[in-house]
């Protein structure tokens, strides 16, 4: 197997366009050293830390949230292709109308009390996860002038090591705000389209829910030290 | 095989989802020295990084990789957040140290990964909680070489209070935390 060195995918600390970073990334190159036996394994999540609903984020409240319906499904990897199973995946989102229930979000748009914009799920025995959910909401950051970030989808994943622990953010297609968001355009050009999900119709629920496919590709365990 | 999905910032409004009550306070399956570690999480400036996703991975008080969980929490694993001062606490077990598969030994430590807003990709990092001499041996010691850049990882005990373990965290500039790449 081709090594896929990390470093090509994900984006560097530092990118200016995205102010945050100025102050927050480390500027001393990484210590590049085998993950510890304990890194090469991964805290576990017994099948009760998930409830069967949280998969469902539209049935949270008394009645169906505001926007549009939408399935995610998707299968989570390893850079040989093999599923990462029984595996932690958790997601966070903005409502429909771009809001999230925090008290730092100032976005003057309004909360839905039918939506918490949050869920988690295990995956099964072939990586595969279904989250079924609303499409967040574009909103408005204080980045540059005009700024908007596009429509995301906050996930967490964990893997079946430590060292695979991820977080990253699902955006949809065709969307004009993406090429403009230095959060997405930090990622070398290459990358970009695997934060893209593909519109997934079978996936979809008839008359209800668009469905959309994101996969998500975490790095191997190839590095586990001395071979084990 | 298709790419690695990039990384990308856990942003400022993960609380909801990711963070657990009693996140700091870590469970495990067998009995340990219970110690604290607690510190801050500063910028290039050393301005408190007031929204920080904090989180500990460990082995037990015995060197013992963790398994499984307890109700619905699994063993080892600690989460919580920064506050306002860019604080952080986490309430444990003082781990043992362990071997690598190739017979190497690894010193007391906590594997830690930090996401905030501002980071496109967590940082990562082990803190050791015995002093500088006691780790010379281990694999990261060996890789970081320089005692001053070593310094960074090892917390320090709180002359007052044996079982309080302190270590902050410095993102970028003077006195710049190690990170590793995995």
């Amino acid at each position: 197997m081709v090594e896929t060195h990390a470093a090509d995918a994900h984006p560097p600390y530092l990118y200016p366009d995205y102010k945050s970073t100025r102050l927050r990334a480390p500027a001393q190159p990484l210590v590049r050293v085998p993950p510890s036996p304990l890194e090469a394994a991964s805290p576990s999540f017994p099948k009760q830390f998930v409830k069967d609903s949280e998969a469902d984020l539209t049935t949270w409240g008394t009645s169906a949230p505001l926007g549009e319906k939408m399935v995610l499904v998707g299968r989570v990897l390893d850079d040989g292709g093999r599923p990462v199973r029984r595996s932690l995946v958790e997601l966070w989102q903005a409502n429909a109308s771009g809001k999230y229930p925090h008290p730092v979000d100032d976005h003057d748009a309004p909360q839905d009390p039918n939506f918490l914009g949050k869920g988690q799920v295990l995956t099964d025995d072939e990586g595969r996860y279904r989250f079924v959910t609303v499409k967040p909401g574009a909103y408005p950051w204080q980045n540059h002038a005009f700024a908007w970030r596009p429509a995301h989808i906050h996930l967490s994943l964990f893997g079946n090591a430590y060292a695979q622990r991820l977080i990253t953010q699902m955006f949809f297609p065709g969307d004009p705000l993406c090429v403009i968001d230095p959060i997405f355009n930090s990622v070398p050009e290459a990358g970009r389209t695997l934060l893209v999900a593909e519109l997934d119709l079978e996936h979809g629920i008839e008359g209800v829910a668009l469905g959309y496919r994101f996969d998500i590709v975490l790095r191997g365990t190839r590095a586990t030290p001395m071979g084990v | 095989m298709a790419g690695l999905t990039p990384s990308q910032t856990v942003g400022p409004f993960f609380d909801r989802q990711l963070l657990w009550s009693d996140g700091g306070s870590i469970l495990f399956a067998g009995q340990g020295e219970r110690i604290t570690l607690t510190g801050r999480v500063l910028d290039g400036n050393g301005v408190p990084v007031v929204d920080a996703l904090f989180e500990t991975w460990q082995a037990d008080g015995a060197g013992k990789l963790p398994s499984g969980g307890e109700g619905a929490r699994p063993y080892g694993y600690g989460r919580v957040s920064t506050g306002e001062d860019g604080a952080y606490t986490i309430d444990t077990v003082m781990p043992g140290a362990f071997k690598g598969a190739g017979g190497e030994t690894y010193a007391p430590q906590i594997s830690v990964t930090i996401f905030a807003r501002g980071l496109l990709k967590g940082v990562q990092t082990r803190v050791f909680l015995v002093p500088l001499d006691a780790i010379k041996d281990d694999p990261l010691a060996r890789a970081v070489g320089d005692p001053e850049r070593l310094r960074t990882l090892v917390a320090t005990r709180d002359p007052g209070n044996p079982k309080s373990y302190r270590w902050d965290v410095r993102l970028r500039g003077a006195g710049e935390t190690v990170f590793i790449e995995p």
